[in-house]
This record gives structure tokens, C-alpha cells and sequence, in this order.
């Protein structure tokens, strides 16, 4: 085994469920929602960069943030259909309504972009690094720099500014921040949009990876929870650290036994963490760190 | 005099049961009102309608007027966009937050002749013990420090009424004089305010008005000068030896 390349592998891998993550982790420690709906809007921002590119053959880099607005109205959307449920904070019918809306998104997204599998090429996948025998892609490189930068700036957004005081009110209590005169509705719809396009963001730059496919958002979202869960429901620099530790685990379990088992020890993992310490695990007011 | 708030047929009901049934309270600008009652008489359910707020999911009927205008069915952040700011029982501030960013995070209209918004300096002159833990979680507070960054927060916002749900509960009896007092000097410079208060004694001694409130219902209003007298107040709340 080359074990400094399967350490890149994982490094890359890490940060892509670390960046596919950041969204749900905000939502989860703010708003105490599961959103099982992620995966699909991962696939749809995939999509989306893909169709603007064929239709309209604009570059990769500007197809991106065209993905990435689209993410923020499909999340606002969502917030504005659920948010009688989310004041009420009403958890089992918003897993469902979630659920539901992710197969809406993957049922629409069959029908506007067909079942065949397609690719997202990024110009960044033809240029390579090379040191010795470890390898690694221009893609790659973003993707580390970029979800690095994107937890960085929403720790300092979740520490420093009045608009991160506001998401850790409502985490803490939204009723109590209505008195402090803010508009509980507009932060959930802000937070649900920063969701939306913080995932449509990840999906433009980890899906030039694979092929694309209208039914890959379920193994997105399996393992995107595992990530927000293992890294404490919620902790922004805990999802990070999940994610990391999740994509080295990934790599070296794949190159050492099998990849075909991967998401199965994963779970084994998961269910392992919370066994053994299940008070990690509990939502709590800190999730800002 | 015109009141600066005004309420009308107030009707709150839990699931179908009566809670508050209050045809009409009025409040004087630049005055303190104190709203004494039982446990259970409707005190917080009555000023929580007031503001058009509640933990729970009561029916609320009638009209709230402030300075004229209906504000009953705006949500709660209107409310406090208009100056009609209310201090909630108990759990008032934000425990995850720093004293400071408690009061940071609110968003100051600007000051005019009815409604002075505090800066954050100036609330720490009126409550130095906050400035010397600035930078502390509120959850590391005390009952009463916890009081005064709710009172504070409040006061950024630039009250145009204050409503106080029980400022006093919890505190020792020295520090609920200091409050109360704090409270009366904000009225004499012009801030109007409601206090809910289930210490009467303390409340009598800074209250210009006083309502009796018993089973949701306004069984007595008056002066207070003239409500320390009544057999109601003194039998239950003051005793027998008061005035």
C-alpha cells in the first residue's frame, strides 16, 4: 500500500464529506432540523452546474455559482413550505416532510435531466501534482482550500458578527429572540438558504469526481449524517473533524479490506461513537465551535 | 391625557379555557403601572398578550393600541420594532451568548423624544456589574445579573413601554429594592412602564398605579395611595400590621 497516497486520498475524500456536511451541521445547530432531503439538493446542484454548462456553455468556474444561487432558492423554498413546522420545532413530521421533498428534487430532477449518468468535467481534474509517488488533481487542491476557507469564515460569521449572534439565538431559543426584536422566520430562511447553497457549493466541486447520477443523493445523505452525528450534532469545527477523520478512515479501510464494506464499517463506527459516548453526541449550545 | 398604551377587551384562552378577560387597562405616559395578583391570576399571560408573544400557543382576542395604533395582531417582532418591549419571566437572556453580545445583537432604533435607545455604554452605567463581566457567557450569571442583561437588552431597544413580567423573582431582598429603584428612575426621566409583581410590598413602594388581577380578571385599579388601602391589598398581600 502507498500509504502517503492513500493519506492524500483520504485528506481529499475528507474534505469533500467535511464541505457536503457544512450545511446540514448548521441547520442541525441552529434550527434542530434533519434535513433528509440534502442529498438530492447535492445531486441537484450537481445538475444544475452541468445543464448551465451544456446550455448555455459558460465555463465550469461560472457554472458554479450559478449551482450555488440555485441551492440558496431551492433552501429558501424549502424553509417557506416547512416553516410553520420548524417554529413549532415539530421533529417527526419535518424528517418526513424533508424525505418527501428530497424524492420531489429527485423525481423532478429524472425528469428535467434524463437517467443517464453524466459528467461534470472541471478543467481542475487535467491538471495534476505529482511529488514522488503521491498524486493528486487541481480539483483537489480547491476542494481542501475551499471547504477550509468555507469553515473558517462560518466559525468567524458564527462568532463575531451580530449575524451569527442571531443563528446561535435561535439555536438557543427562538422565542426569546422575537423580543430581541429579530425576525425569527428571515434567520431560519437565511439559514435554510446558506444550506442550500452551501451543499449545491460541494456538489460542484466533488462531483467532477465521480459520474453523475439523478439517484446518487441517498448515499450523499447517508453519509453526510454520519459526519454531522460523529462530529456532535451540530459543532461546526466538530463536522470538520469528522469529516476529515471519515475520509482518512474511508481510504485506508478501502485500500486495506475492501471498498465494497466502506459504508458498512462506517455504520459499525458511528454506532460504536455512540455507544461508547453517547453524551458527545447531544445537541447543545455550543455548536458554534 | 392620552395613554401611550391601551388595551381593549383582552381575552386569552388556553385550548378553549379562559385565561385573561380584561375589558380595559391603560397606561399613562411616563408612569409605572404594577400589575399584583396571585400565582395563577394571569399576571404573565396578560403582559405576554400585551407584547403579542407567548411560549405556548394561546387564542388572544381584543385590541392592544400603542400610541394609537392597533399592534394586537403583528407578530412579536413588531411589537418590539414599535417600543412596546417586554422583559419575560425567568429565562430572559441568552445563555450561550456573552453579556455583551446579549446586548449587541439587538438592533437600536435610533433615539427620539418617546423612545431613547440605550447604547451599550450607557446600560453599563446604569448596571456596572455587567461591564465588569462583559466578556462572560450569561449562563455563568447570577439570578439578579442575568435580571439586569434583560432589563438592559430591553433598554437598547429603546422602550417606548416596558413590560416587566416579575423582575424580582429569585433575587435576594436588598437587590430587588436596587432594581426596583432602578425602574423608578427610568420612569421619572420618561420611560413608561408595566410591571408585573408578585412582591407587592416591594412594588407598592414604587408603583404609581395598581391593579389587583385575581382568576384573569382586573377586580380592582387605582392609585396607589389609595389601593394601599384597600381591604383586598392589605388582607392578602400587605397584612394587617401595613400603613
Amino acid at each position: 500500500m502507498n500509504v502517503a497516497q492513500q493519506l492524500v486520498n483520504g485528506i481529499t475524500i475528507g474534505h469533500s464529506y467535511a464541505l457536503v456536511a457544512v450545511g446540514w451541521t448548521l441547520l442541525l445547530g441552529s434550527a434542530r432540523l434533519v434535513n433528509f432531503g440534502h442529498g438530492q439538493m447535492y445531486m441537484v446542484g450537481a445538475f444544475v452546474a452541468w445543464w448551465v454548462m451544456r446550455m448555455t456553455g459558460l465555463p465550469y468556474l461560472l457554472a458554479v455559482p450559478a449551482a450555488v444561487a440555485m441551492g440558496a432558492v431551492i433552501g429558501a423554498v424549502m424553509q417557506m413550505l416547512m416553516l410553520r413546522l420548524t417554529l413549532e420545532q415539530n421533529l417527526v413530521s419535518l424528517m418526513i416532510v424533508t424525505l418527501g421533498f428530497g424524492q420531489i428534487l429527485e423525481g423532478g430532477a429524472g425528469f428535467a435531466f434524463g437517467a443517464q449518468p453524466q459528467r461534470l468535467v472541471s478543467p481542475l481534474e487535467g491538471i495534476d501534482f505529482r511529488f514522488g509517488p503521491v498524486w493528486f488533481t487541481a480539483q483537489d487542491l480547491l476542494l481542501v482550500v475551499a471547504t477550509i476557507a468555507l469553515f473558517l469564515v462560518l466559525r468567524w460569521v458564527l462568532a463575531r458578527t451580530v449575524l451569527g449572534s442571531w443563528v446561535r439565538m435561535v439555536a438557543e431559543d427562538p422565542k426569546l429572540t422575537q423580543l430581541g426584536g429579530v425576525n425569527v422566520a428571515l434567520v431560519y430562511m437565511g439559514i435554510f438558504a446558506f444550506e442550500g447553497a452551501a451543499v449545491a457549493f460541494a456538489a460542484t466541486l466533488v462531483a467532477p469526481r465521480t459520474p453523475i447520477m439523478t439517484s446518487m443523493g441517498f448515499d450523499q445523505v447517508i453519509m453526510t449524517f454520519v459526519v454531522v452525528v460523529l462530529g456532535g450534532i451540530g459543532s461546526v469545527g466538530g463536522s470538520y473533524a469528522a469529516g476529515l477523520g471519515l475520509g482518512l478512515f474511508t481510504a485506508f479501510f478501502g485500500a486495506l479490506v475492501s471498498p465494497a464494506y466502506t459504508t458498512t464499517a462506517v455504520f459499525v463506527l458511528l454506532i460504536a461513537v455512540m455507544v461508547l459516548r453517547p453524551g458527545d453526541l447531544a445537541a447543545g449550545r455550543g455548536f458554534a465551535r | 391625557m392620552i395613554p401611550v398604551l391601551e388595551v381593549r377587551n383582552l381575552a386569552v384562552s388556553y385550548g378553549g379555557d379562559a385565561a385573561v378577560a380584561v375589558s380595559s387597562l391603560a397606561l399613562q405616559p411616563g408612569t409605572l403601572s404594577g400589575v399584583v395578583g396571585a400565582n395563577g391570576a394571569g399576571k404573565s399571560t396578560l403582559v405576554n398578550a400585551i407584547a403579542g408573544w407567548s411560549r405556548a400557543a394561546p387564542r388572544v382576542s381584543g385590541s392592544v393600541l400603542l400610541d394609537g395604533e392597533d399592534v394586537g395582531s403583528l407578530p412579536a417582532h413588531e411589537h418590539v420594532r414599535r417600543g412596546l418591549l417586554l422583559v419575560p419571566e425567568g429565562h430572559g437572556v441568552f445563555l450561550g451568548l456573552s453579556v455583551e453580545e446579549n446586548l449587541r445583537a439587538v438592533r437600536s432604533p435610533p433615539s427620539s423624544s418617546v423612545r431613547r435607545a440605550f447604547s451599550v455604554d450607557e446600560v453599563y452605567d446604569l448596571f456596572p456589574r455587567l461591564r465588569e463581566r462583559r466578556a462572560n457567557a450569561a449562563g455563568s450569571m447570577s439570578g439578579g445579573e442575568r435580571q439586569m442583561l434583560a432589563m438592559a437588552r430591553a433598554l437598547r431597544l429603546g422602550p417606548r413601554v416596558l413590560l416587566l413580567d416579575e423582575p424580582s423573582i429569585g433575587l435576594a431582598p436588598r437587590l430587588v429594592i436596587t432594581l426596583l429603584q432602578a425602574v423608578r428612575r427610568l420612569v421619572d426621566a420618561g420611560m413608561t412602564v408595566l410591571l408585573v409583581e408578585q412582591n407587592v410590598r416591594a412594588a407598592v413602594e414604587v408603583v404609581d398605579t395598581l391593579h389587583l388581577l385575581e382568576r384573569g380578571r382586573m377586580i380592582a385599579s387605582g392609585p396607589v395611595a389609595a389601593m394601599k388601602d384597600d381591604p383586598r391589598i392589605i388582607e392578602a398581600y400587605l397584612g394587617a400590621s401595613h400603613g
